[in-house]
């Protein structure tokens, strides 16, 4: 697979999100020589667009259309097919995140790309790109080999750094789209309302996650959790027991049948560590776990462990953190 | 409405996985097969639907391997889906994402479907590739993430709700669509004993795999590892609980540094 990169770029807030410029670096560290040129849809995301340079791309392609406010995956796979083709790009990277998978699959048909989602690692060589990626809820890591002419790559949330930020010069190539088939804008879609996000990072994006357990014991403790989760400037988290309860809803469920996080710091406070939670966590780079049973299936996947009341701990944790961090 | 839910058998995530001893394969043969967690999901959503609209009907599809391809969609009649369709795949080796969405495309577009319902990924692969392939293959809108998917009949519309990365959202929908389900309203049932005796003697259709295709956007594993076995936690030993949280925040900025 030769030619240069495209990184398809995601809105958050109006900005670049984290998981766009830990792409651009993927591609960069893939493309050798190679260009890596930029790509956002969107609705007035011109000075957005203006962010791929920040990150050390010289061209971005740029489709803006008021429909395209909430992103119409069909629509920019198709747009994307058309911009790789016409810089004769062999990859595309797109951050890990909803969008990003959902990209990567529809490229997959539309663009005939091999495709592979949740990479921790990137190479290419000679005509194939090699993938990394944990599978078996992080029990094991595959290399997939994605051969042929066309490669679609979504990477993990916080497997790789984002490239340093400067000032750099950015040419914006329109995309025209007046050649999209009226099939892949139909049948229209309704977004009716985006719940406001509390304060803190989602869990699925967060670098640090805080979950609570069983060890909670009621509904009206998990302020605790939630206070040492606004101290680490992280995201909420809960087993199943906590959910199942109804202390907290059930998109807070970290696990088999929930949602799988990876981030950095991974803290359990009052969870056993039933498997159908640890295929959820244990992919996370360092995993705390604070726990009264010394004896508690977490300990074997944690890295650092402390036996005790969850009670005394988490309030004397919280205000250390926040110490810490100036707070 | 006709309702379709994709399942894929996984091993179950109680096993122990083994890796060959050339590192390009996963040991399978003691392993268990069953349905995916997102897919059980998926089966129980769908039947909560059937169960809310009268005159539904929930047809399962699976592409897949003899024999545990067989025995995921016999679980699923069991649990009370009306029909099911196989489209066996060559031994052993599950087909790659891409492959299999092209294999449930052919399924799906042969037999009536309003909703077409998938788990958000299989607890193997990890890829979660299906539900857009299959949507662009169908050329159908596809909406990830999905929990508390209701159908409005008056209004001829999905209503869901999507858990992203920014924040929960609230959809409304026109059918024909694909779902890649996160969580069905509650916990998926479990089959009783005369439904799976029942099972296994309901029908189940069967399609050959589709001809392979060149630059079909199929992509192959070539090699798994596992990691090191964890050592278990570093404990912390401590006298207070202030001393606890001052050695365990010590650790995190300076030993794992991954704080502040």
């Amino acid at each position: 697979m030769t030619g240069p990169t495209l990184v398809v770029g995601e809105l958050h807030d109006g900005h670049l999100s984290d998981a766009t410029k830990e792409a651009v670096g993927v591609a960069r560290g893939a493309s050798g020589a190679d260009e890596v040129v930029g790509f956002l849809a969107g609705n007035s995301i011109r000075e957005a667009a203006a962010g791929f340079g920040r990150c050390g791309v010289d061209r971005v392609f740029v489709a803006e259309d008021p429909r395209l406010d909430a992103p119409v995956t069909a629509v920019v796979a198709h747009l994307v097919g058309l911009a790789a083709e016409s810089v004769g790009a062999g990859l595309v990277v797109v951050g890990g995140s909803t969008f990003g998978r959902d990209l990567v699959a529809r490229l997959s048909v539309r663009w005939t790309a091999a495709a592979a989602t949740g990479a921790t690692g990137l190479a290419r060589t000679g005509t194939t790109v090699q993938v990394r990626r944990p599978v078996f809820g992080g029990r094991a890591t595959e290399t997939r080999e994605l051969e042929g002419s066309h490669a679609a790559v979504a990477i993990r949330p916080h497997a790789f750094a984002a490239p340093p930020e400067g000032s750099h010069e950015v040419a914006l190539t329109p995309v025209p789209l007046d050649g999209i088939p009226p099939a892949l804008w139909a049948p229209k879609r309704v977004v009716v309302e985006v719940a406001a996000r509390g304060a803190g990072p989602t869990l699925t994006d967060a670098s640090i996650v805080v979950s609570g357990g069983r060890g909670v014991r009621a509904a009206e403790n998990f302020h605790l959790v939630e206070e040492l989760a606004v101290a680490f400037g992280a995201a909420v988290g809960a087993s199943r027991a906590v959910t199942d309860a109804g202390w907290r809803p059930a998109s807070f469920q970290v696990g088999q049948t929930g949602k799988a996080v990876s981030p950095q710091l991974y803290v359990a406070v009052g969870i056993s560590g039933a498997i159908q939670h640890l295929v959820g966590m244990v992919s996370s780079r360092v995993i705390v776990a604070i726990n009264s049973d010394a004896s508690a299936p977490i300990f074997k996947v944690a890295d650092y462990g402390i036996v005790g009341d969850l009670f005394q701990i988490v309030p004397a944790l919280t205000s250390e953190v926040r110490r810490a961090r100036g707070m | 409405m006709e309702i379709v839910v994709c399942v894929k058998p996984v091993p179950d995530p109680e096993t122990r996985l083994r890796v060959s001893a050339d590192g390009t394969t996963l040991d399978i043969e003691a392993v268990k097969f069953v349905l995916a967690g997102y897919d059980e999901s998926a089966v129980e959503q769908a039947l909560l639907l059937k169960e809310a609209t009268p005159g539904s009907k929930v047809h399962v599809i699976s592409a897949g391997p003899p024999p545990r391809t067989e025995e995921v969609l016999r679980a699923s009649l069991a649990l009370g889906c009306d029909l099911a369709t196989w489209v066996e795949t060559p031994p052993a080796v599950a087909p790659d994402p891409v492959s299999a969405a092209r294999a449930l495309a052919r399924a799906v577009s042969a037999v009536p479907h309003d909703l077409v319902l998938c788990g958000k990924q299989a607890g193997d692969d990890e890829a979660g590739l299906v539900p857009g392939a299959l949507a662009e293959l169908l050329g159908v809108p596809d909406f990830s993430a999905v929990i508390d998917l209701r159908w409005d009949a008056a209004a001829s519309r999905l209503k869901f709700q999507r858990s992203t990365e920014a924040g929960l959202e609230k959809w409304e929908a026109p059918v024909p669509c694909v779902v890649a389900l996160q969580q069905a309203w509650n916990d998926p049932r479990t089959a009783k004993l005369p439904a799976i005796l029942k099972s296994r003697k309901l029908p189940i259709t069967k399609l050959p795999p589709a001809p392979a295709t060149p630059a079909s956007g199929a992509s192959r594993a070539s090699r798994f590892e596992l990691p090191p076995p964890r050592t278990g936690a570093k404990m912390i030993e401590y006298k207070t609980p202030e001393e606890a949280a001052q050695k365990l925040v010590k650790v995190l900025k300076e030993e794992a540094k991954v704080f502040p």
